[in-house]
């Protein structure tokens, strides 16, 4: 026992008890005070520095305003700066790493980008921090072996894109042995260079025991138009379908027998919509888009049965096997966001801009808006901000996702656009964010 | 011109988070239909609720603050948004500022002229009288360098008069005073009895009732900064491995008032550790007309602690000329604006004065000195410009990390300080070529709470760095450091 351990046990149970010889205060004042002073150098254990950094960091303004991101202002551009900051091959000042790797921690979407981002140093951390460990998974070979469910799909999508079919090969070796949970994330990976190549597996995994697998191989071999599964819908809607003149004759099905279940059709209908309603939604949905000709010409044509299902199952269908053709004639009938997203990015916002002139602000609007992919041109961009003016004087108080959506989309250099168009305190919100962007971009590209 | 701040320092000068985020609110062109700097000076007009619009403006120099808003915090979220506008190179530079924002800076100019010959006709009264030399301590702490500018090494001055008695505060009453140490003593007196009994009945027997007593009674007593140590003896007993550190603050606390006790035998600077540790007070007019240290102060640091409703604000500084430490200490009642003058990582040209005491710590800023110097000023050390710097050149050094020591040399600076003051508790010290762990900084234990700081370890990267950190018995807490670039990064 040292000679304080000695003292604070003496005081702990007193004196009294425990004889002191002379003033224990006053030794244990001298004993505080060396103490206190006698510090000494340890030295220090060794951890290895951090390797140099390939690449150079991003400037101090781009990097105090991925500091004013993460706390808190414009939360909602986080990703974007990252996205932008990544695409310029650099990567942020060792400062911010520990904030920056917390919120990977937390928000798996934006790791992606922090691979680039936190460099050299990030990586270094991350060794030291089990919390941020995630930054160290690379997806290898190994990880398919032995890693967790997240990380063996992340490894799965790379080789997919690097080598589709090595991919399914891949899968193809350890089907057998996945967890049913497994094996329908592993499917939708196949999404990314369908070919007529995975046909085969996939036309197998339609008899898995799981639903969500089958379901995900059904969606996949409507996309193939070649695929038994597409040829099979096909027969069914011929079947029941008849095109003389301008009619559409259709016949919806009787029953949902067992093969129709197996390509994915679902025999139970939601509430609200009769079985056989859903049943023929399903057919025609799965059938190649092929099968019917010119979307405008059909649109033109009478249907006296069946008239609102059927072309329910053609925005179905368009989606579904993201056909440019028909979702830009659907999009007129259904305007839905998922329509958009089957068209190239002009052409998404040529559409929403027309439908943004011709539509009240609600819900709709703001789904249609959330699906146009980033960076609204000048059109869409006007649209918006007149739409944003008219409703500011009848309904202010419901344009605070319209703004800013607006103002996370719009093309940042056209905060000048929006600084002139109305001084109206909604715009003028508008293009503050525009403008921060800008300025987000500007310092980024420095 | 002044070296622009970064964000995190403008932030760090708001007095609480909400105005933080407030600023950040207001911080964008489109609310400003006016704004402007003239390199020393921001201003600008922010629309807010009213019809008129906001006047806000910003003296870079000092920081001074002043807006037309209502807000009774202090800087308001229309001068922090006009900082942090001006942090992001979005305030434009013009030649001259609008009359109401001149007006502001000439009434600042007149108060500071008259505060400055106030101070020196108090010195001059001071040197008058026989026997205080307010010119004694100036001659002290003048080595540059490293540990021989310890503050107050060296026989250096003994404060008061030889004539005065030791353990009176120059300037105060004599009949008063002995019937404020009448009571003291009293109070004292039962403080080491209560001690003695403690030690030998053993210490697990005081309870959070004793102390709060006790604590009562030094306050009754007038010896508030015992009756400080003794009330926070309960959260003491909540620590880890207690009956070592509640024996620790016994030892201290007993060795204080045997220390007051027997003033009349102690050096006098120690005597005035003594009586300022116990609880007598020096007012600030009598701290400012010390003498002054002029100096290039670096702002290592800061830390607000709230406790009973008053929010104490440390600022650390460090002198370049002299390598003197110095804690200027605010107060201000919760949700109150606090000083926010000193800005972090930013260095200041100006004279302090010290509290007296053994190992000075604690100083007020007493002049900051302007842009540029003035040629006479009459009580100034002359500045160690060197003679070939351009008359512009600007004193806000450009940023770059502060001149430090080893932890070894840092160690013989705290055992010196506690040699002197063994009730010191914190003392700022700046570190070169040290490498953080998780748990130390070159080799020194850091203070648990100060576990893990990863952001200046990643700064580092495992490799050594500069580090103003403050010293504490439980080890030392990071405050500041400096990147490659030489920016301070607040820890």
């Amino acid at each position: 026992m040292t000679g304080w351990d000695e003292l604070a046990s003496t005081a702990l149970v007193g004196t009294d008890r425990r004889p002191y010889g002379g003033d224990l205060l006053e030794a244990a004042a001298v004993e505080v005070a060396r103490r206190r002073a006698g510090g000494r150098v340890n030295e220090p254990g060794g951890v290895e520095p951090a390797p140099g950094e390939e690449r150079e960091a991003v400037g101090r303004r781009a990097a105090e305003r991925l500091g004013r991101l993460l706390g808190g202002e414009h939360e909602r551009l986080i990703p974007e700066w990252l996205a932008a900051a990544a695409a310029t091959g650099r990567r942020v000042p060792a400062y911010v790493l520990p904030e920056l790797l917390e919120r990977g921690r937390r928000d798996r979407s934006i790791r992606v980008h922090l691979g680039v981002l936190a460099g050299q140093r990030g990586r270094w951390l991350a060794g030291q921090n089990p919390a941020w460990a995630y930054l160290l998974e690379e997806p290898t070979g190994e990880t398919w072996e032995l890693g967790g469910a997240a990380d063996r799909r992340a490894h799965l999508s790379a080789l997919r894109a690097a080598d589709p079919g090595q991919a399914r090969r891949l899968l193809e070796s350890t089907w057998e042995r996945e967890t049913p949970d497994d094996r329908a994330g592993f499917v939708e990976v196949l999404a990314d260079g369908l070919s007529m190549a995975d046909e085969p597996f996939l036309e197998q995994a339609l008899d898995d025991r799981r639903r969500e697998v089958r379901q995900a191989a059904a969606n996949l071999l409507t996309r193939l138009p070649g695929s038994r599964l597409s040829q099979r819908m096909a027969g069914r809607v011929r079947a029941r379908v008849t095109i003389s003149g301008d009619t559409i004759t259709v016949e919806a099905p009787e029953a949902c027998d067992r093969d129709m279940e197996r390509d994915g059709v679902r025999p139970k209908p939601p509430r609200g919509i009769g079985e056989r309603a859903w049943w023929l939604q399903q057919i025609v949905s799965r059938a190649p888009l092929s099968f019917w000709g010119s979307p405008n010409v059909l649109l033109g044509m009478k249907i006296p049965d069946w008239d609102a299902e059927v072309k329910a199952a053609w925005v179905r269908a368009a989606v579904l096997q993201r056909d440019p053709e028909w979702a830009r004639a659907m999009f007129g009938w259904d305007p839905i966001a998922d329509l958009l997203e089957c068209l190239p990015p002009e052409e998404q916002q040529e559409l929403a801009a027309r439908f943004v002139r011709g539509h009240d602000l609600d819900s709709q609007l703001i789904m249609v808006l959330g699906g146009v992919s980033s960076h609204w041109r000048e059109g869409l961009a006007t649209a918006v901000l007149s739409k944003i003016v008219k409703v500011n004087t009848t309904q202010p108080w419901n344009l605070g996702e319209l703004v800013k959506l607006a103002g996370e989309h719009i093309d940042p250099a056209l905060f000048e656009l929006a600084e002139d168009y109305s001084p109206a305190e909604p715009v003028q919100k508008v293009a503050a964010l525009l403008r921060f962007r800008a300025d987000m971009y500007k310092e980024l590209s420095r | 011109m002044t070296e622009r701040w970064s964000r995190d320092q403008v932030l760090a000068l708001a007095p609480d988070a909400s105005s933080q985020k407030a600023a950040q609110g207001v911080a964008a062109a489109g609310k400003w239909s006016l704004r402007g700097t003239t390199g020393t000076v921001l201003y600008g007009e922010c629309k807010g609720s009213g019809a008129r619009p906001y006047l806000a403006a910003v003296d870079l120099s000092e920081p001074a603050y002043r807006c037309s808003c209502p807000s009774r915090k202090f800087p308001c979220k229309h001068a922090l948004g006009l900082l942090l506008l001006w942090s992001a190179d979005g305030v434009p530079a013009q030649e001259a500022a609008p009359q109401w924002v001149t007006e502001w800076l000439d009434g600042r100019a007149e108060r500071a002229a008259k505060s400055a010959a106030r101070l020196d006709a108090a010195r001059t009264r001071l040197a008058t009288t026989p026997g205080t030399a307010p010119s004694a301590r100036d001659a002290g702490p003048s080595a540059p360098g490293a540990s021989a500018a310890v503050p107050g090494a060296g026989p250096s001055a003994p404060g008061t008069a030889p004539g005065t008695v030791p353990g009176t505060v120059p300037g105060a009453g004599g009949r008063v005073e002995s019937v404020r140490h009448q009571r003291v003593a009293a109070g004292l007196a039962e403080l080491e009895r209560w001690l003695a009994d403690q030690v030998r009945q053993g210490l697990a027997g005081a309870q959070e009732h004793d102390w709060d007593g006790l604590a009562k009674r030094l306050i009754d007593a007038q010896a508030p900064g015992v009756a400080g140590v003794v009330s926070r003896l309960a959260r003491v007993r909540a620590e880890e491995g207690w009956p070592g550190r509640l024996l620790e603050e016994y030892a201290l606390v007993n060795l204080l008032a045997i220390a007051y006790r027997r003033r009349a035998a102690l050096p006098d600077p120690l005597a005035q550790t003594v009586l300022i540790r116990t609880g007598f007070p020096i007012t600030r007019e009598e701290v400012l007309a010390g003498p002054p240290v002029r100096d290039h102060w670096d702002v290592l640091g800061r830390r607000d602690e709230t406790q009973d409703r008053l929010t104490a604000r440390r600022v650390w500084l460090r002198g370049r000329r002299t390598g003197r430490p110095a804690l200027i200490l605010s107060f201000a009642p919760q949700g109150q604006p606090l000083d926010a003058s000193l800005v972090t990582g930013t260095t200041i040209d100006a004279d302090l004065t010290f509290y007296p005491g053994a190992a000075p710590l604690r100083a007020l800023v007493a002049l900051r000195h302007p842009t540029t110097p003035p040629p006479a000023a009459p009580q100034a050390v002359p500045p160690e410009a060197p003679p070939e710097a351009p008359p512009e050149a600007p004193p806000e050094a450009p940023p770059e990390a502060p001149p430090g020591v080893s932890p070894g040399e840092a160690l013989d600076e705290v055992a010196w300080v506690l040699g002197e003051d063994p009730w010191t508790e914190s003392w700022p010290l700046v570190l070169t070529g040290v490498v953080p762990g998780r748990t130390t900084l070159g080799g020194l234990p850091l203070h648990p709470r100060a576990h893990d700081p990863w952001r200046l370890i990643a700064v580092s990267g495992g490799r050594p760095l500069t580090v103003a950190a403050e010293w504490t018995p439980q080890g030392l807490r990071p405050l500041t450091t400096w990147d490659d670039e030489g920016t301070a990064v607040i820890l």
